[in-house]
């Protein structure tokens, strides 16, 4: 039963990437990251015993353990690229904010003149 | 030599209504940075002749000042001095900036040492310490750039600073450029408001920020 709610997760998953990109709402490498975690969670659903066999060898107790552990670190690593992706815009925006302002003041000088 | 007086703006249209007569008897070239103030400050600079450049969004002080930087080395001055509105950097104390400028000297910081406050002399000390930067007015925005300092700090590396200080000072060590410091006069502020030291919160988020930034500078260039 949990292996088929979790491939109903995976598959609504996949599905609203593929609608969102439809959509223009999501674009290239976002997408790509998004169906490998739907696919992941597909594949995690088809396949359960493989968490325990890794779980296993790595000496893990509780193999849920492993599952959590991947994901939150997944997670934080997600949050960190998305910072450093939301500095270089701020960056961006900075500059073409005093790009504008400069070109402005150019365009009003070149009307004046005319 | 071509030299650019650049002032951020940000609400200061009383304010340039007494700094701008007495600036243009001393210098010729002003630009005014505009920081999306909802007063009528770019009015007032198109009032008196002064150039006058508008920002689309809100940059704050440094964002401003470094607009004013790109504008003057598209328009190939040498070099550029920045002052603030509100009267607390006097118009007469330009020449001495001028004067102390060598070939050797990239930056000339005019400073005021008295104007610190006790808890301000505390904050300058901790971050003297911390960066090993030898300079006794870390925030003082009475400067002049030269050239090579301009093109440094109109890159790209200097647009996600906050303010014009610490971390202005150590992407500027760290290209090997040195800064001499000049003591100059200084009014007390008009208004008497500080745009860093405002209020608990302001000061809080600045003194972590600025820590932080000089925490990930740790062991760049040392300063004469």
């Amino acid at each position: 039963m949990t292996n088929i709610v979790i491939l109903v997760i995976g598959a609504l998953m996949s599905l609203t990437i593929f609608y969102l990109v439809r959509k223009d709402k999501m674009h290239g490498p976002f997408a790509t990251w998004w169906l490998l975690v739907a696919l992941a969670t597909i594949l995690l659903s088809a396949f359960p015993q493989w968490v325990d066999s890794i779980a296993i060898q790595l000496g893990i107790v509780y193999p849920p353990t492993l599952i959590l552990v991947l994901a939150v670190g997944l997670i934080l690593i997600k949050m960190l690229t998305m910072d450093m992706a939301l500095t270089r815009k701020e960056r961006k925006i900075r500059r073409l904010t005093q790009r504008m302002a400069i070109l402005e003041n150019k365009l009003d000088e070149f009307i004046n003149r005319k | 030599m071509k030299t650019l007086i650049v002032i951020p703006a940000f609400n200061e249209a009383e304010n340039l209504k007494q700094l701008l007569p007495e600036l243009k008897q001393k210098a010729n070239e002003i630009l005014i940075v505009n920081d999306f103030s909802s007063d009528d400050t770019a009015q007032i600079a198109h009032s008196m002749g002064v150039s006058c450049l508008t920002l689309p969004d809100q940059l704050g002080a440094w964002g401003a000042t470094q607009t004013g930087i790109r504008y003057a080395l598209s328009r190939g001055y040498d070099q550029v001095i920045t002052m603030d509105a509100d009267g607390q950097h006097l118009p007469e104390e330009l020449i001495t900036l001028y004067n102390h400028k060598t070939q050797d000297s990239h930056v000339i910081i005019g400073t005021f040492p008295q104007r610190l406050s006790y808890l301000k002399k505390m904050a300058w000390r901790f971050f003297k310490i911390l960066t090993q930067i030898k300079i006794q007015d870390l925030t003082s925005g009475f400067r002049l750039y030269d050239k090579q300092a301009m093109t440094i700090l109109a890159g790209k590396e200097a647009s996600l600073l906050d303010y014009q200080d610490v971390g202005v000072l150590l992407l500027l060590l760290r290209s090997g450029l040195t800064i001499e410091e000049v003591p100059v006069k200084m009014e007390h502020r008009n208004d008497g408001k500080s745009r860093v030291f405002s209020s608990w919160l302001v000061v809080m988020k600045y003194m972590i920020q600025t820590t932080t930034l000089c925490l990930a500078n740790f062991g760049v260039k040392k300063s004469t």
